[in-house]
């Protein structure tokens, strides 16, 4: 770890004014960060922790929607939206350990776009609207790629809202080592439409299977997706499985998260 | 069989001190004021290096020191590891000098380069991006096998030795004769040890002397090895271990950390301190495993084995470490024909030197290979012949009478009632409910297979050991010369010198691992240490009631011959007096007597053990994402006679969570340029609790009669039997869909594609 300047403001206009200078990056849980900081894979002046900002805490139901603020960990996720969001706390449950829910924030995993995160695949199955602290952002035009999303230099996720399903299931096929999304899909069913999403599979991270949603908004059954498959183009290949193995692994998993909600 | 040990579940006395943080590991010790240091290492797999400048790093903030092979031999070290060769038939195995700090050349990625000493850690990493480092890159190599740029010029074709035991004409005569002959190639993957602990030293100048404190097996082969480096007299140098979490083999072997450190603190009069890291210690521990053998077993009409023969290619990795040479050939060979009446072998090792990390001994260090090998070749001519696998077993195994038996690879085994323990093994197992139990899967969706895999074991390691008993006012000391890594030894040797002596256990205090209070020991290794410690232990209970025995004879004016002791009390001919040992002790001590107060006995022993027994392991396979469960493990093991059972079993669930690692999860990758894919707990896939099932054990125990206790080592059987009987068991699920060609570890991916195959064939 290089040195760095950390610095702790307690409000959200005070973390603002501070990432406006130059060579401030901001932190929030670190599950990433910290680990890229201790292999000197990066090279911060100054660190500016989110995790002193009351405002930024807190999940409310918001309507037919769920709101959670962007500093709320995965552990706070998980009993927050368990009676609202079933589907979503079962997903945030089953991100890395008791250590990593802990200190994980959704903001952060959002604003990191990691391809084998979790949260995207909810956000982009269920049409989730991402607060940033200057606008607001359609999930579909927030993830950009690989690590890549629509924020903007000085710019943070402050909060995320979900329009809640009638129902929703996350199935995820975990890599044997770390126990991220090797191949994972989250099914949203809503009244008038499904969302499909994908992660853990594609070089450009998460995505909606849009040819899944299609198919299943029509007859939400096992028997709907007969025939279906994701083609390989674009899927990671790595020692932990090829791009075959990864399309597979998805189609497997959609059919048994509609087995669960069928 | 109450004498000995009196094979009672003892819980772990040290556990307390381990589970509350009290435990004290080498990163909890190290002196304050201690320079810290790192290790600049290779970046590429294999290359000359064609500029190394340092002067930046020299002049740089904090830094004490920055040592090169040039700094190093300049100082007047030597710059060669010591390791042993093979003995061949002709000649010897090669012998390829490995330098402490890469010399010219790197020949894998970690490998060390440049140490740098300074006052904090971050000022010495700072300093490490300062040195400026060109390596001209030649083509790496893998293997096993030859091939390849030569990594050594002393190996040419990469050929580090050709070693092979048996009549090889009249192998091959007997295989040519048999009614069925089956051959298997079956790869061993390469494992990372991967202890708790990662290693880690430090090293103080104590006067003149030097104290190297370091996580190890034992102290006196490095206190040897550092004195050969450094060109001090072993007197000069003390060697101490502390707690240590782990050991597996790994920490068996000094590795050139060790010896860089300690030039640092005699060059600087100041104390160095080096803790590795969890990504060193994949980069530069030494590896375990990494082998492919080719398996023939000939078969009479009555499927009884005609021959056996086992071609071996191994890696040994860049360099050879100190018994590197020997884990695929002699140590192999030891219980190579298993438990069978196999009248004709022949073994043929190759080993390989290739770009990666040395491979030296890993948990059972040869014998998982070799059983692996027998077990999982029976596995498949069961299945070829048509016989059940327990049925065959039954029919080749050595029977009761044969006892003693020396095996085709000329090892001795003591006793051995195979046959019953594996009727035992069917019962405890329930095979009879395997069917009902596949059915329910199949039910469910999913594949499932039965594996058995008989075991035999041997007790490697040194057939001496010492055991120095201080009586002193408050307590009593052993000291021992095994070295515990975690499993217990500071438990059952207080208890099993107090069941010999009547000492209370509570006063009992085991002392080791310390060079300069122990003259010499074994440490650590090949399952020797409660054998060898307590057979020393017995020597040391013998001395004492002798020699105390003639000291109260003598106070009391009687017969020393008449003289007794019961394990409690000492009994004198028409005398009330009947003293324990602590109460001749304090007499000794009031007499002046100090000579009997420090008593030191060698035990020795003319040969170790050969633990055996069954491992039946179930597996379910789903079949749609190849995701495999061991989901049922049934253990009936013969250790002899057990002197903690609560501790042996403890040892059994270790090594079998290992095994089941090794078959399942854990895989070291490198790309073709030399890098290591999977440096981190990230891509390597150690097994985790919910992987390991509920594992039974089992005991049929037959007293081994090659030392006094009857028992037999537990340390390593776990692992020696857990890799056939999964791959055995992954056969039994997956065979009847025509996949028998699947490689440990059976990955999730590596499982899928199998199965997929064949439906893609039968389409």
């Amino acid at each position: 770890m290089y040195d760095f300047e950390l610095a702790r403001p307690t409000t959200l206009a005070e973390a603002l004014e501070m990432l406006a200078e130059e060579g401030s990056d901001p932190l929030s849980g670190g599950q990433t960060l910290i680990p890229s900081l201790r292999a000197r894979l990066a090279m911060p002046e100054r660190l500016v922790s989110l995790m002193h900002i009351d405002e930024l805490k807190g999940i409310e139901q918001r309507g037919d929607a769920l709101h959670v603020k962007g500093g709320t960990t995965h552990a706070q996720l998980v009993h927050g939206a368990y009676d609202i969001f079933p589907g979503l706390a079962s997903l945030a449950g089953r991100i890395g350990d008791p250590a990593v829910r802990t200190r994980g924030t959704i903001g952060g995993s959002v604003a990191n776009n990691d391809p084998a995160a979790c949260y995207p695949a909810a956000a982009l199955a269920t049409g989730a609207t991402i607060h940033t602290s200057q606008r607001e952002v359609a999930a579909d035009d927030f993830f950009l790629g690989l690590f890549e999303t629509a924020l903007e230099e000085g710019e943070i996720v402050t909060g995320v809202t979900f329009p809640i399903p009638q129902a929703s299931a996350y199935e995820k096929f975990i890599q044997p080592a770390s126990h991220f999304a090797l191949a994972a899909v989250f099914v949203a069913r809503f009244d008038t439409r499904v969302g499909v999403a994908v992660t853990g599979a594609s070089e450009d991270g998460a995505f909606r299977w849009k040819e899944a949603e299609a198919a299943l908004t029509e007859d939400f059954s096992v028997a709907a997706l007969e025939g279906l498959s994701l083609p390989e183009q674009g899927l990671i290949a790595d020692v932990h499985g090829g791009a075959d193995y990864r399309a597979r692994m998805a189609g497997v998993m959609l059919r048994r998260a509609v087995a669960a909600l069928a | 069989m109450e004498k000995f040990g009196k094979s009672q579940p003892v819980r772990r006395v040290e556990d307390v001190r381990f589970l509350t943080g009290k435990g004290r590991y080498v990163d909890d010790i190290v002196p304050a004021g201690a320079l810290q240091a790192f290790f600049l290492r290779a970046p590429v797999g294999h290359g000359i290096i064609t500029e190394m400048d340092t002067s930046m790093a020299e002049e740089a903030e904090g830094v004490a020191l920055v040592l090169t092979a040039d700094s190093f031999k300049a100082a007047g070290f030597v710059n060669e590891m010591d390791f042993d060769v093979i003995e061949l038939e002709d000649g010897e195995g090669a012998a390829p000098p490995r330098p402490v700090l890469a010399d010219g050349r790197v020949r894998f990625v970690g490998e060390p380069v440049a140490m740098i000493v300074a006052e904090t850690l971050a000022q010495a990493r700072d300093a490490a991006e300062m040195i400026s480092l060109e390596v001209d890159d030649l083509p790496c190599w893998f293997g096993p096998g030859p091939g390849g740029e030569d990594i050594h010029p002393e190996a040419p074709g990469n050929l580090a030795y050709d070693w092979s035991m048996g009549d090889e004409a009249a192998v091959e005569a007997a295989l040519a004769a048999s009614d069925r002959v089956v051959t298997v190639e079956l790869p061993d993957n390469r494992v990372a040890a991967t202890p708790m602990e990662p290693r880690g030293c430090y090293v103080e100048m104590e006067g003149g002397r030097l104290h190297m404190c370091f996580n190890g097996q034992g102290v006196w082969g490095a206190k040897d090895e550092i004195a050969a480096c450094l060109g001090m007299e072993a007197s000069e140098i003390r060697v101490t271990n502390p707690d240590v979490g782990g050991g597996f083999g790994l920490k068996g072997a000094t590795h050139p950390e060790q010896l860089a450190i300690a030039a640092a603190a005699k060059m600087l009069g100041r104390t160095v301190h080096w803790m590795g890291e969890r990504t060193e210690g994949f980069l530069s521990d030494n590896g375990g495993r990494d082998l492919v053998s080719t398996a023939t077993l000939g078969f009479d009409a009555e499927g009884r084995i005609t021959a056996y023969k086992v071609e071996t290619l191994s890696n040994l990795g860049a360099y050879n470490s100190n018994y590197g040479q020997f884990i695929q050939s002699e140590l192999f060979s030891k219980v190579a024909p298993g438990t069978y009446a196999i009248d004709k072998a022949l073994l043929k090792a190759k080993g390989y030197y290739t770009n990666s990390a040395p491979v030296d001994a890993y948990r059972g260090a040869g014998r998982p290979e070799a059983i692996f090998v027998l077990e999982h070749a029976m596995g498949h001519a069961a299945l070829q012949l048509g016989i059940d696998p327990f049925e065959l077993r039954r029919r080749n195994f050595i029977p009761p009478d044969s006892f003693p038996y020396t095996s085709a690879t000329g090892v001795t085994y003591d006793v051995g009632e195979f046959a019953k323990v594996l009727s035992r093994a069917e019962e405890h197992s329930d095979v009879a409910g395997f069917e009902a139990r596949k059915a329910e899967s199949e039910a469910a969706g999913k594949l499932r297979g039965l594996g058995l895999c008989y075991y035999i074991e041997s007790i490697l390691g040194d057939k001496q050991e010492f055991a120095t008993v201080v009586f002193g006012e408050n307590e009593v000391e052993l000291h021992v010369g095994t070295q515990s890594n975690g499993q217990g030894h500071e438990t059952v040797f207080a208890k099993f010198l107090s069941d010999q002596t009547g000492i209370p256990m509570s006063r009992i205090r085991v002392v080791m691992g310390d060079s300069d209070i122990i003259e010499w020991g074994g440490g650590t290794g090949g399952s020797r240490s409660v054998t060898m410690q307590n057979t020393a232990t017995l020597a040391a209970k013998d001395g004492i009631a002798e020699s105390f025995g003639a000291f109260l004879a003598e106070r009391e004016g009687v017969d020393p011959a008449e003289v007794t002791f019961d394990d409690e009390r000492f009994r004198l001919p028409g005398s009330n007096l009947s003293p324990t040992m602590l109460e001749v002790a304090e007499m000794a001590r009031e007499a002046g007597r100090d000579d009997l107060l420090k008593q030191t006995h060698k035990g020795s022993l003319r040969n170790m053990s050969f633990p055996n027994g069954a491992h039946v392991a179930e597996v379910e396979i789903d079949p749609e994402t190849g995701v495999t469960k061991v989901v049922r493990y049934t253990v009936t093991d013969d250790f002899g006679v057990l002197i903690n059972p609560m501790l042996a079993e403890g040892q059994v669930h270790g090594g079998v969570a290992q095994g089941i690692g090794q078959a399942l999860t854990e895989r070291v990758v490198f790309d073709e340029e030399g890098q290591l894919l999977t440096a981190t707990f990230m891509d390597y896939a150690l097994p985790r609790a919910e992987d390991v099932p509920m594992i039974a054990f089992h005991h049929e125990g037959t007293p081994s009669t090659f030392n006094a206790m009857g028992m037999k080592g537990c340390g390593e059987a776990g692992t020696v039997g857990a890799l056939a009987a999964i791959s055995n068991a992954m056969l039994g699920a997956l065979a009847p869909l025509g996949v028998s060609d699947i490689a440990m570890p059976f990955t999730p991916e590596r499982v899928w594609r199998a199965i997929e195959e064949t439906r893609v064939a039968a389409a």
